[in-house]
């Protein structure tokens, strides 16, 4: 069977631990290519106008799925990967929206119910619930789920040594790990924010390469330890209650509290609702921690320039920030 | 220690009055106003949903009035509205406005918060006060809901316009001061006199047009941020029923369901067709409440939601091919600060039309005599 992955949600964050556990199961797994303008315009007309970003994206992308002869499209119902938090209510009901938005029999898909405690777990007795797993037994779906998760492990190690996901979505596919990776240019920001709009070539206009270019050390939330979010989360009377908005609340935090961190952008998508809060908060806490925080809205509209031009001058007013201090 | 409230729908009077007869002071509940609304928007994040906005305005009009403690309720997810109190707290902080707040939070996920919190309401009341006043507060809001119901289906025909109006208004300011279980209970009967007495013009079952509101509890219950949208529905003729009452709410989630036996599990159950699991918010139960409507003889459905909920965009998505499948027209009203009064009245008006087209033949297949 030809199994889609629609390169697009928690693609950035699952694809090597999904992409195993398909192959194990003995299906060749088909991704489609990096988002642009098309994929954008034909997920926006099927999508309620003023939901956000990123679900527009994902419906564009199972269109294109559609359109390159898939027999079924994987999108799981990410539920829960974490004691007493859930994932944002558009994931917990991302099967229901494609069941009624692509009703043509045509349209096949995988929707698992990931339910686990650990980040890297589900709940197999939920997996084999589904129409198209159920063909398999429950150990059979274990043994290849437990086979992705030694190929996620590495590719979280290599995030863990410093590599953006965009570099460790190759790199875990080499032998053996790769050295630490060499910051050592003169001033270091944090990129924070959802996998999905940071990495998405089309939103995110690879703002990480561009700071790069512009002689920036990068820190994002996935070079951190769990615990050392955790630990940032321990200190609030009440956490907020998604797990990515968390990482991405607690990373902010993290680098506050970090000396070498010189700035924080916080790249978010328009009408994300957790990071309406999450945000706010963060912009509060800049002025106690005296240093400069930057929100990246974007969009289906975004213009490449003026995310140049923005963070251009970030890191312009940061480096004279540091002149003037020496 | 003076007390200050959300305010959601005409059922707020029972805080107030829960807290006079435990011996609080209390600011008087405040209707949100335009002044509320612009104050809110201008100290909330942009993309927060309307009802933190609209609360935030309020909490700040109560601080102006001499409010200390703001008392909340909380939550657990996955909807945003359970973290209102923190940003809130937050926000009014960084405003350097000097206020307490009590946020109920389920017992489980803090326990030694939700003690504290009782404690502070208690003051220096027995046990015995505090359980009468629950209940008579508890009846007083059931008597408000079932006199609301009954007058949202006789609206639209009564024969001198504003009585039905008249009748809810003073049952409003009645039962501010009703504080005893008799009192409650006399209250009721003479209001239901009343209703009894309202002389109404007949109409013919085959003619009435009968409407459903769903949609997300703050923009659905509270008349100043849905634009009246209950009152211009049934203005143009109308019955109509909510998705949402307070004293429906307080059945569902702070009685136990044995005791209170609320409507709201069938609900779900018909919701669970097509969200298998709570989203958040009220998303099930809406889908849930659509195909009730369908099924027990409503024209249409709107569906009211605030501009960029998390949970009601996920129900909106799915709507149009529900409403095909029903044969049940539905229509979505997001509403924010940026809500223009024509532009909704305009829609409201027209999809009434359509409904009539509808159940009464085409207008334009008719002859124009």
């Amino acid at each position: 069977m030809r199994v889609g992955i629609p390169k697009a949600l928690l693609y950035y964050y699952y694809f090597p631990l999904w992409k195993e556990f398909f192959v194990q199961l003995g299906h060749e797994v088909i991704v489609t290519g990096s988002t642009n303008k098309k994929i954008i315009n034909q997920g926006s007309k099927i999508s309620v106008p003023e939901i956000c970003v990123p679900i527009k994206i994902f419906n564009g992308h199972v269109l294109e799925l559609a359109a390159m002869n898939v027999d079924y499209i994987f999108a799981p119902r990410m539920v829960t990967v974490e004691k007493s938090k859930t994932f944002c209510p558009k994931f917990l009901g991302l099967p229901d929206m494609l069941r009624y938005t692509f009703c043509d029999p045509q349209y096949h898909f995988i929707m698992p119910y990931i339910c686990s405690k650990k980040e890297w777990g589900a709940d197999v007795k939920e997996l084999v619930k589904d129409p198209f797993l159920s063909q398999y037994s429950e150990n059979q779906l274990r043994e290849a789920w437990e086979a992705g998760v030694k190929k996620w492990q590495k590719f979280q190690a290599i995030c863990r040594l410093g590599y953006t996901i965009d570099e460790a979505m190759v790199l875990y596919q080499k032998e053996g790990l790769p050295p630490q990776k060499e910051k050592n240019q003169d001033i270091s920001i944090a990129v924070i924010g959802y996998v999905y709009e940071v990495y998405d070539q089309f939103v995110g206009m690879e703002i990480t390469k561009r700071l790069e270019a512009l002689g920036v050390n990068i820190y994002t939330f996935e070079m951190l330890e769990l615990e050392d979010l955790k630990k940032q989360l321990k200190a609030m009377e009440k956490t907020l209650f998604w797990t990515f908005a968390n990482k991405v609340f607690a990373a902010g935090l993290h680098y506050y509290h970090q000396p070498g961190i010189d700035g924080i952008i916080h790249v978010t998508a328009f009408g994300c609702g957790p990071d309406s809060l999450s945000g706010k908060m963060m912009e509060l806490d800049s002025d106690k921690y005296g240093k400069p925080f930057l929100t990246i809205r974007v969009d289906e509209h975004t213009g490449e320039s003026h995310l140049q031009t923005r963070i251009e001058a970030f890191t312009d007013m940061i480096r004279r920030k540091k002149l003037a201090k020496k | 220690m003076k007390l200050a409230f959300p305010y959601m729908g005409e059922g707020s009077v029972a805080y107030h009055k829960l807290a006079t007869m435990l011996g609080h002071e209390a600011v008087p509940t405040l209707k949100p106003t335009q002044k509320t609304i612009n104050i809110g928007v201008k100290y909330a994040p942009e993309f927060a949903c309307f009802p933190l906005k609209v609360m935030l305005g309020t909490y700040i009009e109560a601080i102006e009035q001499g409010a200390d403690t703001i008392v909340s309720s909380g939550g657990h997810g996955p909807c945003r509205a359970g973290f209102y109190g923190e940003l809130h707290q937050k926000v009014l902080q960084s405003l350097k406005y000097d206020v307490d707040f009590v946020i109920f939070d389920s017992v489980f996920d803090n326990p030694r918060r939700c003690i504290d919190n009782v404690k502070k309401m208690k003051g220096n009341n027995s046990f015995k006060t505090v359980i009468y006043t629950a209940r008579t507060v508890y009846r007083s809001l059931k008597l408000m809901d079932e006199i609301e119901k009954q007058l949202q289906k006789m609206r639209p025909y009564e024969a001198v316009s504003g009585t039905c109006a008249q009748i809810w208004k003073n049952l409003q300011k009645e039962i501010a001061q009703a504080y005893t279980f008799e009192a409650v209970d006399r209250l009721r009967k003479d209001t239901q006199e009343m209703v009894h007495a309202v002389e109404l013009i007949p109409v013919p079952e085959a003619s009435r047009l009968r409407i459903g509101i769903v949609g997300e509890i703050y923009v659905v219950m509270e008349s100043s941020v849905n634009m009246e949208m209950e009152e211009k529905l049934l203005g143009l003729g109308c019955e109509v029923q909510r998705s949402q009452y307070l004293g429906d709410w307080v059945d569902f989630h702070l009685i136990p369901h044995r005791i209170s036996k609320p409507h709201e599990l069938e609900i779900q159950k018909i919701g669970s067709e097509y969200f298998p699991i709570g989203i958040g918010g009220h998303a099930r139960e809406n889908m849930g409440w659509i195909k009730y409507f369908a099924q027990n003889g409503f024209d249409g459905v709107v569906h009211i939601l605030p501009f960029s909920c998390l949970p009601e965009l996920m129900s909106q998505s799915i709507i149009p091919q529900v409403s095909k499948d029903l044969n049940m027209p539905v229509i979505s009203f997001p509403m924010d600060e940026q809500s223009g009064l024509a532009n909704n009245t305009t829609r409201i008006e027209a999809f009434i039309e359509l409904i009539k087209a509808k159940k009464f033949g085409s207008m334009l297949t008719k002859k124009v005599v």
